[in-house]
């Protein structure tokens, strides 16, 4: 099964964030949102992801928006930040997905929709800035780690899961001392993103015992917002729902302001 | 999703929210087909990890518990909730409930047989004067010894002191019970709980599988504890003349205990007897008489008068059973268990001293029973994925091991299908000293293999 030498091997494969992202995300944190499309135009794979998610009806445009720069003043510098990280993460994302039952078109609107309804937590909570918003964009790694680790293991988690219910998480945990998390975080530092987004991040799991309270409260709120996710028809068909363990007491005291930001509507359910 | 299987109880463990948009997508048809045919005597869904749930998500999973109860005879419902999520369940169901709850896991634990001989003292109550003493029975007839408090003011009293009990059983409810005969573990002995007129029915009621399993992991004495029964027909005759002639095949005792013959033809126990099942007044003469006890089999089954060999068939597939073992313990720990010797005798272990055994059986094309000894802290390593760090509890690390040795009976299973030999694997027993694992097996010759894991060995050995 999986080993730490497997996940040594795996966190040394991570590239690097490519340069003109990288040059495009500094352009977008001094808030010089010109520079940054014209940077970004000069990577098609990134101009083309950027076109196809903001024409998404997540983002609901009503024409086409094509020209780089219209789209990044479209979004301004805390979402232009935010898309720019979930675009690293799906150079990351495997093109055929071997654990979860997952089509790529599937992980970006997971992404997308994590991230929408993040800034609408954020604002309610009033903590909406730059790299809180960002934050959540690395949530989805530990799908994507997992998947890559596991992925060669599908049969042998299923025999352990026969006779208890393991998440991947502590599978990998009891395994080899590290957590998807912990793996997250490797990721953040290798993409040099800001630490806090790897704190929120890792704290999200609900397993952390030490965490400062802004950096808590964020990660409740994530930790909660991922199931809301992960139990939705697409993602609990994949196999999504039961790759962490939810930890219901550690989301319990914001159960009620939750449903409300995310206006859960349980009449046409 | 799949159900997770431990001893006789199937458990889905759904996360996060469940309504009836998404509740559809947890259940796909192979899940169905993969729960339906689980041996099993009761199957759950755990509401532990859920956050919010609405009737139309909880009755998609109530349709198909349904669904497999009426087909299989077994016992289902809900566990796992908090008090809120209690009254929320009686709010949708109301006076329609009919599956069962169950508060917590181990609670529900205690209405199924088991492979264990071990009677729990449990602090039980419920509003409900009817559900309280069903409950009461059941736990009493699975072997259990529940006080039951006739007051809600007794319970919180008595709740005060957690310690005297087991398990503290409150907001359960008892839906249409499996109306499996109750089962439960005296010693090396089954007893099963018969009551009212016995008719073809009884092939239903009796749980088959759990007969089986038990003969294949070497019980060789099952009681009939028969006081409430009134009366039986030609039907439930020819049932008990047959189990008495496979139990024969194993050289198993049969008995009866409590059985009048008011209302039952004489000829019937004349029948029954020349079948080789005997017939006691008191459960006390079969019990409390070690003699007797020892020669229907119920000390150990060293007094087989015959023990079965092994078979070539069987040999031929022993690469495949190493393999399942060895490979197991790679998946669970990343390290490499190495076999060291191999011989055909019988059971020797060189220091019985702290040692953990466990074993699993298997039946269909081909029959006979892994076992697996192993020094503790080697059992403790080799579970660590199952129970997590430095887990010291002797029960929690011997559950483990029986978790253990059923991903190894899985694994043979599969590994002999793809041969074409069909079998079923009956539940794990597990053995937190040698010795009684000896009086089981010593005598049974079988293929020992040494092998050797972290510096210590443990031991293989299979046998018939």
């Amino acid at each position: 099964m999986v080993n730490q030498e497997q996940i040594l091997r795996y966190i040394q494969n991570i590239p690097p964030a490519p340069f003109i992202v990288k040059q495009t995300l500094d352009y977008v944190r001094v808030g010089d949102l010109t520079k940054a499309a014209k940077c970004a135009e000069e990577d098609p794979a990134l101009k083309f992801y950027l076109k196809t998610l903001v024409n998404r009806p997540i983002y609901g445009f009503r024409n086409e928006v094509s020209d780089l720069a219209q789209i990044f003043t479209i979004l301004g510098i805390s979402t232009a930040q935010q898309i720019l990280y979930n675009y690293l993460l799906t150079l990351l994302a495997p093109k055929n997905w071997g654990l979860f039952h997952l089509k790529t078109q599937q992980f970006y609107d997971l992404q997308a929709s994590l991230s929408r309804k993040w800034v609408k937590i954020l604002s309610h909570l009033g903590l909406l800035t730059h790299d809180t918003e960002s934050a959540i964009t690395l949530l989805p790694a530990s799908i994507i780690v997992c998947d890559a680790l596991f992925g060669e293991y599908k049969s042998e988690v299923e025999q352990l899961r026969s006779v208890k219910a393991l998440d991947y998480n502590t599978i990998l945990y009891r395994l080899t001392k590290m957590s998807l998390f912990d793996i997250c975080t490797e990721i953040g530092q290798k993409w040099e993103l800001p630490p806090a987004i790897s704190r929120i991040v890792h704290a999200s799991s609900g397993l952390d015992q030490e965490v400062d309270e802004k950096e808590k409260t964020l990660a409740k709120w994530m930790h909660l917002l991922l199931f809301y996710e992960l139990s939705q028809n697409a993602y609990v068909e994949a196999g999504l729902n039961e790759f962490i363990e939810f930890q219901i007491e550690f989301v319990q005291d914001i159960y009620e302001s939750f449903m409300q930001v995310v206006e859960y509507d349980e009449s046409d359910r | 999703m799949r159900a997770t299987v431990k001893g006789r109880i199937a458990i889905f463990h759904p996360q996060g929210f469940l309504d009836g948009n998404n509740a559809p997508s947890f259940l796909t048809i192979d899940d169905i087909k993969a729960t339906e045919a689980l041996n099993i005597d009761m199957l759950l869904v755990s509401l532990k990890k859920v956050i919010f749930f609405n009737k139309n998500g909880l009755d998609v999973f109530i349709r198909l518990l349904d669904s497999i109860r009426s087909h299989k005879h077994i016992a289902v419902g809900l566990c796992d909730y908090d008090s809120a999520k209690f009254a929320t369940i009686n709010k949708f169901y109301g006076s329609t409930l009919t599956f069962s709850l169950f508060r917590t896991e181990k609670i529900a634990e205690l209405f199924v047989p088991s492979n264990k001989n071990d009677s729990k003292t449990v602090l039980l109550y419920n509003e409900d004067a009817s559900q309280r003493s069903a409950m009461a029975i059941e736990l009493f007839d699975y072997g259990h010894n529940p006080v039951i408090a006739q007051s809600k003011k007794e319970f919180e009293e008595k709740k005060q002191n957690p310690d005297l009990y087991y398990a503290i059983i409150e907001e359960t409810y008892l839906g249409l019970f499996g109306q499996k005969i109750a089962t439960r573990v005296t010693g090396n002995a089954i007893i099963y709980t018969i009551a009212n007129f016995l008719d073809a029915e009884i092939t239903d009621t009796f749980n088959i599988a759990y007969h089986n399993n038990s003969l294949n992991v070497g019980f060789r004495l099952f009681i009939f504890d028969a006081y409430k029964v009134v009366s039986m027909n030609v039907h439930a005759l020819n049932f008990f003349t047959k189990l008495a002639s496979s139990a024969a095949e194993y050289n198993a005792s049969i008995c009866f205990v409590g059985l009048t013959f008011e209302k039952t033809p004489i000829t019937f126990k004349n029948d029954l007897e020349d079948a080789g099942i005997m017939f006691f007044d008191q459960m006390e003469d079969i019990l409390k008489n070690k003699e007797l006890l020892q020669e229907l089999g119920g000390s150990s089954a060293t007094s087989s008068k015959h023990t079965r060999t092994l078979t070539k068939a069987l040999i031929q597939e022993l690469p495949g059973f190493i393999d399942a073992t060895v490979s197991t313990i790679a998946m669970m720990t990343n390290a490499q268990a190495l076999k060291e010797a191999m011989n055909i005798q019988t059971l020797e272990i060189k220091n019985p001293q702290n040692q953990y055994a466990s074993s699993i059986g298997f039946y269909g094309d081909l029959d006979g029973m892994i076992i697996l000894i192993f020094p503790k802290d080697i059992a403790k390593k080799a579970c660590e994925l199952l129970i997590g760090e430095e887990n010291e509890d002797e029960e929690v690390i011997l559950d483990s091991l029986a978790e253990f040795v059923n991903i190894i009976g899985g694994r043979a299973k599969a590994l002999l299908g793809e041969k074409k030999h069909r079998v079923d694997i009956t539940l794990p027993r597990t053995y937190a000293n040698v010795d009684s694992l000896l009086e089981m097996a010593q005598h049974k010759k079988g293929v020992q293999v040494d092998l050797r894991f972290e510096g210590s060995n443990f031991i293989f050995f299979l046998t018939r």
